[in-house]
């Protein structure tokens, strides 16, 4: 869209993509401490309305839902992140892989088919039902278990025709051993896809590790989080309707936010892959 | 990686500005001198009339001569495959496998190695012969530390005498260096101590291969110092090989120039030279492919296809598209697996297909291939592309990769600046040449060519030619050319190769094929006035 503009206006129009998904993981990440009241206190009566008190009003037990907002995002935002980091990774090294080594391809393709058709909530209750201590780590094992197969399918077909590509035969008839093929000559060609799969599997992890939290896997009451809160909240919704909405919102406004951030950063022009074939 | 290497070096490769024949170590006045060594009056080495054949009837080194005095730097010149390696190799008794001495003798101070016993000729290696290798690095056990490496083999272990060897080779220890292992040395510093390891035997003679290869001006000009030194100093008799004319030049006191005299080969007649004004046509082949089959989902793409190319020659692939060519050319570089036939370089025998092939098989056969759109990679800049293979070949030193590149961007008529450019900022010609750059930096023994000057204008095509035939010449490179320009295969080959569906219909040299073509398909194809329309 901005391919033939040149100079500040294409880093610019990049930087206000990034922005939004910057300013939200960091009011996250550093929420718990701007929180104006503690989280496990009550300030207010259960599913009050919002006052100069409370902006957002009480939840069911009469606690700050702002404070709990700030609060709850942490630990959602970095486990999310951390699975769709590993997920995009793993399967970008792993499509690369195989779409050098045929052999290898072929065998983590029907891997990925089989662990595609185990339900993702299904998944989740057993990783956390045979782990019972794992916390929250069991929930980011179940996320990257269950989000490589998908990945993998995607990032091998991009890679399989930039496997084909003559740089790639010029390098591997030049002597180049697998490692420097997949992370110097394929895996630099396949950023767009590369990134725009990054957003798309992070948007599964938020949605992923939210219903983790929303079956009571992972963090437990007291805490405060988002998914919790609209699961303790939502038998008040018509009284205080913000204690569901703000924390709602937040997890729509995450995902939407990194996605952009993410198409964003995706190459648009020149260092492209020029068409094989 | 060699980058981080060369600076690591650079503390501790102090400058000397003593003149190298006063450069004694400290302590005892001569570190390796043997002392009660008798005054040698005739040559320590006389090598005479020496033929050494491959297995396979090749003739590796014919009827040469060598003669090694005490106190005298002998210089071994020659292009590559010259027989250089196997002359040094063969003063030690110990031939590169599978080869035969068929006539000659070796006298190495006063015995004849291959009559000698194996236990004399041990004993003779190990205390008054000493040989480094092409690369000595190699040769260095990489979990061993330096001092004990020097100390191994060495006459006297005292750490003072090691700590004297290593100064005696500029590597003088600032406390850490004898405790290091190989692979924490960089190459010139492998080198030198591969030196001062041959040197701790206190030798009476010292083989050298490539000693200055690889390595940037100032530690070529060190070593070189260094090998004139130990000659006249200590009284050794020192022979080196070498392809840098400068060097050779300015410190060898003899020089002995392999291989201009070598004999046709005793192969097809299609590899004889067509032109023999050109000396280097008549070289032994390189590349050998033996009946070859490749088949695409069973319907066969070659059948049976046979091609012999001679060292420094150039040959012709001619045909109608799809007759082959580029599958021919792709299965000898390893891109196609054949199901049957075999390919020898050099008469080696190479895997068929990548996963079977050494590093250094893979960088002795070249492709440019015919697309030159999807040859280079979009995300890396043209500098990248081709420093990639002066490093992991070693063409270069760290330091002068960058001077390399330019190097071989005027060699293909680009200017400098496009070393920082991306693939997508060059034309289809530029991108061409940038490809035939690359094949160029890792200094192959065979380039194959795959249609290149299609996509360059006519002045620009003949230069790239001008180029080509010019390092054939001059390093030997044999060329292989597949061209729909039928001018051009006529003008710039030796021997030409005609395919049509996957068979070769005929072959020969170029100018009887070309001028009283026997099959059709040749007539067909000379037939045709204009190439443009071959295709």
């Amino acid at each position: 869209m901005t391919a033939d503009t040149r100079g500040a206006t294409p880093r610019t129009a990049t930087a206000v993509r990034i922005l939004p998904a910057l300013l939200l993981i960091g009011l996250a990440l550093v929420g718990p401490w701007i929180a104006p009241h503690p989280i496990d206190t009550p300030v207010t009566a259960p599913y009050a309305a919002g006052t100069g008190e409370a902006l957002l009003g009480g939840d069911q037990l009469g606690r700050d839902v702002l404070s709990r907002l700030l609060a709850g995002g942490r630990d959602l935002v970095l486990a999310s992140l951390l699975v769709a980091v590993l997920v995009t990774g793993t399967a970008a090294v792993l499509g690369a892989v195989g779409a050098v080594r045929p052999l290898v391809g072929r065998l983590v393709e029907r891997i990925a088919d089989v662990l595609m058709l185990l339900p993702s909530v299904l998944a989740i209750l057993l990783v956390t039902l045979s782990w019972p201590g794992g916390g929250r780590f069991a929930v980011i094992a179940a996320a990257v278990v269950l989000g490589v197969p998908y990945a993998v399918r995607l990032t091998a077909g991009a890679a399989a025709p930039v496997a084909q590509a003559g740089y790639v035969e010029a390098a591997a008839a030049g002597g180049e051993r697998l490692w420097y093929l997949v992370v110097r000559e394929i895996l630099p060609n396949l950023r767009a896809t590369v990134l725009t799969l990054f957003g798309l599997r992070f948007v599964a992890a938020v949605y992923l590790v939210a219903t983790a939290g929303f079956l009571q896997v992972g963090p437990q009451p007291p805490a405060a989080d988002w998914a919790l809160m609209i699961r303790e909240n939502s038998a008040g919704i018509l009284l205080n309707p913000w204690a569901v909405v703000a924390p709602g919102a937040a997890v729509a406004l995450l995902a939407l936010s990194v996605n952009l951030a993410a198409s964003a950063l995706a190459p648009q022009t020149g260092r492209k892959a020029v068409p094989v074939q | 990686m060699s980058h981080s290497r060369d600076q690591r070096s650079g503390p501790e490769d102090p400058v000397h500005d003593t003149p190298v024949g006063e450069a004694e170590p400290e302590g005892s006045g001569d570190p390796y001198a043997k002392p009660e060594r008798p005054v040698a009056d005739g040559p320590a080495v006389r090598v005479s009339g020496l033929t050494v054949a491959a297995p396979d009837g090749r003739i590796l080194l014919q009827d040469s001569s060598l003669t090694l005095s005490p106190g005298r730097l002998t210089a071994l010149t020659g292009p590559s495959g010259a027989g250089k390696t196997t002359l040094l190799r063969a003063v030690t008794g110990l031939l590169p496998p599978g080869t035969t001495r068929t006539a000659g003798r070796v006298d190495v101070l006063g015995h004849d190695v291959f009559a000698l016993p194996e236990r004399e000729l041990r004993a003779l290696r190990g205390k008054r012969l000493a040989y480094v290798g092409q690369d000595p690095g190699s040769g260095l056990n990489p979990r061993m530390r330096v001092r004990t490496l020097i100390g191994e083999l060495a006459v006297d272990r005292r750490p003072e005498a090691v700590r004297a060897l290593l100064a005696e080779v500029r590597l003088p220890d600032d406390g850490s260096l004898a405790a290091r292992r190989p692979g924490a040395l960089s190459g010139g510093q492998q080198r030198r101590v591969a030196l001062a390891r041959a040197l701790a035997r206190r030798p009476e003679v010292l083989l050298l291969d490539e000693p200055t290869a690889g390595l940037h001006p100032e530690l070529r000009d060190e070593i070189g110092e260094l090998l004139g030194h130990l000659a006249r100093e200590h009284h050794l008799a020192v022979a080196f090989s070498c392809h840098d004319p400068e060097v050779v030049e300015r410190y060898a006191d003899e020089v002995v120039t392999l291989g201009t005299h070598l004999p046709p080969p005793r192969t097809h007649s299609h590899t004889r030279p067509a032109r023999p004004r050109k000396e280097h046509r008549g070289g032994p082949p390189v590349l050998q492919v033996r009946d070859l089959h490749v088949a695409f989902g069973g319907v066969p793409a070659l059948d049976g296809v046979d091609l012999t190319v001679a060292a420094g020659s150039a040959a012709g692939i001619v045909g109608v598209s799809g007759s082959g060519k580029t599958t021919l050319v792709r299965t000898v570089v390893g891109l196609q697996r054949a199901s049957s036939g075999t390919v020898h370089l050099a008469g080696t025998p190479l895997r068929t297909g990548l996963r079977g092939r050494g590093r250094e098989q893979r960088r002795a056969v070249q492709l440019v291939p015919q697309n030159p759109l999807g040859a280079l990679n979009p995300s890396r800049t043209v500098g990248a592309t081709l420093g990639r293979p002066l490093r992991l070949h070693r063409r270069c030193a760290a330091g002068e990769v960058r001077e390399r590149v330019v190097d071989l961007l005027e060699q293909v008529g680009l200017p400098p600046a496009f070393a920082d450019r991306y693939p997508y900022e060059l034309s289809g010609g530029q991108r061409q040449r940038v490809a035939i750059a690359r094949a160029l930096a890792a200094d192959p023994e065979v380039l194959i060519c795959d249609e290149v000057t299609s996509a360059l204008d006519a002045d620009t095509g003949a230069a790239v030619m001008d180029l080509l035939t010019g390092l054939r010449e001059r390093r030997g490179t044999a060329l292989v050319l597949i061209s729909h320009d039928l001018r051009l295969v006529a003008d710039r080959t030796d021997t030409v190769t005609v395919l049509e569906s996957g068979r070769v219909v005929e072959s020969g040299r170029t100018a009887e094929v070309f001028t009283a073509p026997r099959h059709p398909t040749t007539r067909a194809l000379l037939g045709t006035a204009e190439p443009a329309d071959l295709a």
